[in-house]
């Protein structure tokens, strides 16, 4: 056989597992119903903030702490502990994701990724925030 | 009744309108006079096609410089001035408020690519019809993105000329309807304050640079396959490969720069879906312009140099179509916005893949595959493998940035990977490997054949001293993780065959040495990326906080109070002062070390930044203090910036003291010392008249630094009534008043009053020290060189 047939087989072969990665590696979204029913899993909630309650940020008593409710797009409501500063311009935000997974009765966020509404536009700009 | 508006400059906006139509007709006009010069092979139809290109040309300069002329003088009656500038901005960001919106960077594509141009159509000869018609053709696509006309309601191209009136979302407002309504408009939106920089004066432009150069190769190819010089095309198009390859590459190394030095990505790369969207396309087109070198040598890999070629353009326009279509949303930091162009980004795309697609079935049977075996000891061989490892990286990259796009097309719902660093550094960590590998070994092979005893011979020297130097590097950065281990050998080796091969081969002569000065930097690049990311060193750990347990290790931010000092890493660090220059917010950050007798020796100091934008929200920036083995980071990730706001609920209820001269005081972070009366204070504002009686009192502060802070509070009688001048001194949040005077006594009274937070000012930062980060900034340089190198040679032969 050529070299050529065996390299396009490789080839494929690599391709067709990058793709399997891809897949396996991305991760879902889900509310907190489905994060809290499995626990062991990371999970990219979509939701809103719940303005009405406390945004907790003391960096006296914790610089890598922030805490706040979000509820997601099926209405249920959840506190979220992210490990981090608190980002700018928080409460602005219109949508938020948090990627992470729950323990316990709270949802415990590696990486928060914001949308805010400028003022005078009403294109988004998203803000990016993450600890990894 | 039409309104009639005051100081608008509307003959401006009327002419750029007509300049960008004209560039869109005449791009037409020359694409079509050319496509007939080639049919007909006919000399008039060039010289029509040649016409229509200067005027095509200087149209867009025109528009151009008509663009950049508007944002200069501040015409906010265009929305495009208004929206992405603002009388605030100093000069040098005027040409970032050009290319921050996507008209703006429209142009400046079409500016390189009539640029480039010029070169085709005076060293070209008989490839410029064929090429310039393919050219052409993109120009007028670019120039319809700028139309902004309806057709059917559905509107053509974003016109970056459209009156502030006139957009759709300002024409609402009712103060817009008033004929004096710029006097009411005091100034622009600005520029966003991430972008206020000056990589972004010069990132944009090289980045479109190499953009506008991907195009030339695949016009190349495209008339090679047309005119059916099948293998012809390859020698023109060679130097323009390189060329691309070297500015694309500088224009992505420059974004690294900028995410490293002033975003707050933590590193310089981040797999950021708009990093990688420019990344793929310079990695095939690195794949294609080494098939042509192989295609050059051994009449091999037609087909590959076909594929490649065209693949690296498409993928800029896949890329284009990724970055400004919206479709990115969730996934991206910074991606543009959405200007309703997506249909026609996706039919420019389109238009040209079954282009290409069409053009290489037609020709299919003069493409053939090479019937006979191939020669496992020769350089092309090892070549085509390379650039095998480079597709195979780019289907991975491109792959997972395409998430979004994946999502649309299925209609299923993935995110992203949870961990994007993991995830693409688990394939792209052993295809680094194998790069590396592959740069040192390759070019110890000879082309068509080699002898196996001669390669071995050559090899060995490099081969055993690469394995002792990377033993020893290993022990000494403690890279003991196997990929790290493996990446690092590779590396090392990379670096030591290119140099063997540029002392011992090429005997030194730099103009022959190109590409292993090029390849040299390649692997310095991997091990200044290896070494920095993998050894980089969190500082700002917070070792005092409550644990929370293994799930959050990522305790990353510390709180600094100021004055305090803090052990991190090596460094003792204070938070010494803060102060405001306009918008900026500086930060002065001391580190010191302690030197043999225990004493904290200072040994620099960070100022890092934050911008206060209301409208935009506040941007910190970070600083760096770079040594020759390593850079230390520092970020501030959270600030308190009430001090911002003056009310007077910040401040304690104000407290009179009754004290004479020579009197001490202290207040909760300061000693105030009474010096003496001053019988002629300058006093401002209030023009005082013969019988008004104006005191000072000098006062010295002295803080906790020792730092020694003057004031003078004035107490004036004027017009019989008294009137303190309050004075600030704002480092310490004080307000003092001269409130009183007892002429009998010699006493005054002092009314204090201090800010409510005072005693704990504080910021939370972040700090990161990469190591030998420099092996990565100088590996670029060499890489960028080297290439320059090799296509003169390419250019001379």
């Amino acid at each position: 056989m050529k070299k050529t047939y065996i390299l396009a087989l490789v080839l494929v072969a690599i391709a067709i597992a990058a793709i399997f990665s891809t897949v396996s590696d991305s991760g879902t979204y889900a509310d907190f119903t489905i994060a809290s029913s499995h626990p062991a899993e990371e999970y990219h909630v979509v939701g809103k903030l719940n303005r009405k309650k406390e945004l907790t940020y003391d960096p006296h008593k914790d610089a890598n702490l922030f805490s706040f409710y979000l509820i997601d797009n099926q209405g249920n409501e959840c506190q979220v502990n992210y490990t981090g500063t608190k980002p700018q311009d928080f409460e602005k935000s219109e949508q938020i994701v948090v990627v992470g997974k729950m323990k316990g009765q709270m949802f415990h966020a590696s990486s928060i990724l914001m949308k805010c509404p400028s003022k005078y536009n009403n294109s988004q700009e998203l803000k990016e925030i993450k600890t990894s | 009744m039409e309104n009639q508006y005051i100081g608008e400059h509307l003959a401006f906006g009327k002419a750029g309108q007509l300049l960008i139509i004209l560039t869109f007709i005449c791009s037409l006009l020359g694409a079509v006079s050319y496509f007939l010069a080639v049919r007909n092979n006919d000399l008039t139809w060039k010289r029509i096609a040649r016409s229509a290109f200067v005027i095509h040309a200087l149209a867009i300069f025109s528009v151009f410089g008509l663009l950049f002329y508007l944002i200069f003088n501040h015409y906010f009656e265009y929305y495009y001035v208004w929206h992405h500038s603002s009388t605030a901005l100093p000069i040098k960001y005027i040409l970032a408020c050009f290319w921050e919106g996507q008209e703006g960077s429209f142009l400046l594509w079409m500016f390189w690519h009539a640029i480039l141009s010029i070169i085709v159509i005076a060293r070209g000869k008989e490839w410029e019809a064929p090429v310039m018609s393919v050219v052409l053709v993109v120009q007028a696509f670019l120039a319809s993105m700028l139309l902004g006309v309806y057709i059917f309601n559905y509107r053509i191209g974003s016109d970056p000329f459209i009156l502030l009136r006139n957009d759709p979302e300002m024409s609402n407002l009712p103060f817009i309807r008033m004929p004096d309504y710029l006097s009411k408009l005091k100034d622009g939106r600005g520029l966003n304050p991430l972008l206020q920089n000056y990589w972004m004066v010069i990132h944009p432009p090289t980045l479109f640079l190499g953009f506008a150069s991907t195009l030339f190769p695949f016009a190349y190819a495209i008339a090679g396959l047309w005119t059916k010089r099948i293998t012809a095309w390859i020698k023109p198009s060679l130097p323009w490969a390189f060329f691309g390859v070297m500015i694309l590459g500088t224009g992505i190394l420059m974004g690294g720069a900028w995410a490293y030095e002033s975003l707050s990505f933590g590193g310089f790369w981040a797999w950021d879906p708009v990093e990688n969207a420019s990344l793929v396309p310079w990695l095939i087109l690195v794949a294609a312009a080494h098939l042509m070198l192989v295609f050059k040598a051994s009449k091999r890999s037609l087909f590959s140099c076909f594929l490649f070629t065209m693949l690296s353009f498409l993928l800029i326009l896949y890329s284009t179509f990724l970055t400004r279509s919206g479709i990115l949303g969730n996934t991206s930091v910074h991606a543009f916005t959405d200007l309703g162009m997506s249909g026609q980004l996706l039919l420019y795309m389109l238009f040209f893949v079954v282009l290409a697609i069409l053009l290489l079935f037609k020709n299919r049977r003069n493409i053939s595959l090479s019937k006979d075996e191939d020669e496992l000891f020769s350089r092309e061989f090892w070549m085509f493998i390379g650039t095998l490892v480079l597709l195979i990286s780019a289907v991975q990259i491109t792959f997972t940035t395409s998430i979004p796009v994946i999502n649309k097309l299925f209609h299923v719902n993935l995110a992203p990977p949870v961990n994007p660093k993991d995830h693409y550094n688990k394939w792209q960590l052993p295809i680094a490997v194998i790069l590396a590998l592959l740069i040192g070994v390759t070019q110890f092979f000879n082309y068509k054949q080699t002898e196996p005893k001669k390669f071995i011979r050559k090899i060995a020297f490099c081969t055993f001293f690469a394995l002792v130097f990377s033993g020893v590097g290993i022990w000494w950065l403690e890279l003991y993780q196997f990929h790290y281990a493996l990446l690092f050998t590779a590396g090392v080796f990379a670096v030591i065959a290119n140099l063997d091969y540029l002392l011992w081969i090429v005997k030194g002569r730099i103009r022959f040495g190109g590409a292993s000065i090029a390849h040299g930097g390649f692997g310095l690049i991997l091990l200044g990326a290896l070494i920095s990311m993998g050894k980089s060193q969190i500082i700002s750990h917070n070792n005092t906080n409550i644990d929370l347990g293994k799930d959050v290790p990522n305790a990353e931010n510390i709180l600094l109070t100021k004055g305090d000092t803090l052990t991190m890493g090596e460094y003792a660090v204070t938070y010494r002062s803060r102060h405001k220059e306009g918008v900026n917010i500086f930060y002065e950050i001391e580190y010191f070390k302690r030197d043999s007798s225990g004493n904290l020796k200072k040994q620099f100091s960070l100022k890092p930044v934050i911008q206060t934008n209301p409208r935009m929200g506040n941007v910190a920036e970070p600083d760096t203090k770079h040594f020759a083995d390593k850079d230390v980071y520092t970020h501030i990730t959270y600030a308190d910036l009430s001090f911002m706001e003056q009310k007077d609920s910040d401040y304690t209820e104000p407290v009179t003291k009754t004290l004479k001269i020579g009197d001490t005081i202290t207040t909760s972070n300061s000693l105030l010392i009474v010096e003496a009366l001053d019988k002629k204070p300058i006093v401002k504002n209030i023009s005082l008249e013969p019988g008004d009686l104006a005191v000072g009192v000098n006062l010295k502060l002295i803080d906790i630094n020792k730092k020694e802070y003057h004031t003078e509070p004035v107490f004036i009688i004027h017009d019989n009534s008294i009137m303190p001048l309050e004075t600030q001194v704002e480092d310490l949040g004080l307000r003092l008043a001269f409130a009183n005077l007892h002429p009998e006594t010699g006493k005054i009274d002092l009314v204090l009053a201090e800010r409510k937070n005072n005693a704990k000012e504080f910021i939370v930062l972040k700090a990161i020290i990469f190591p030998y980060i420099n092996f990565l900034w100088s590996g670029a340089v060499l890489m960028i060189l080297g290439t320059i190198i090799a296509i003169r040679r390419r250019l001379v032969t």
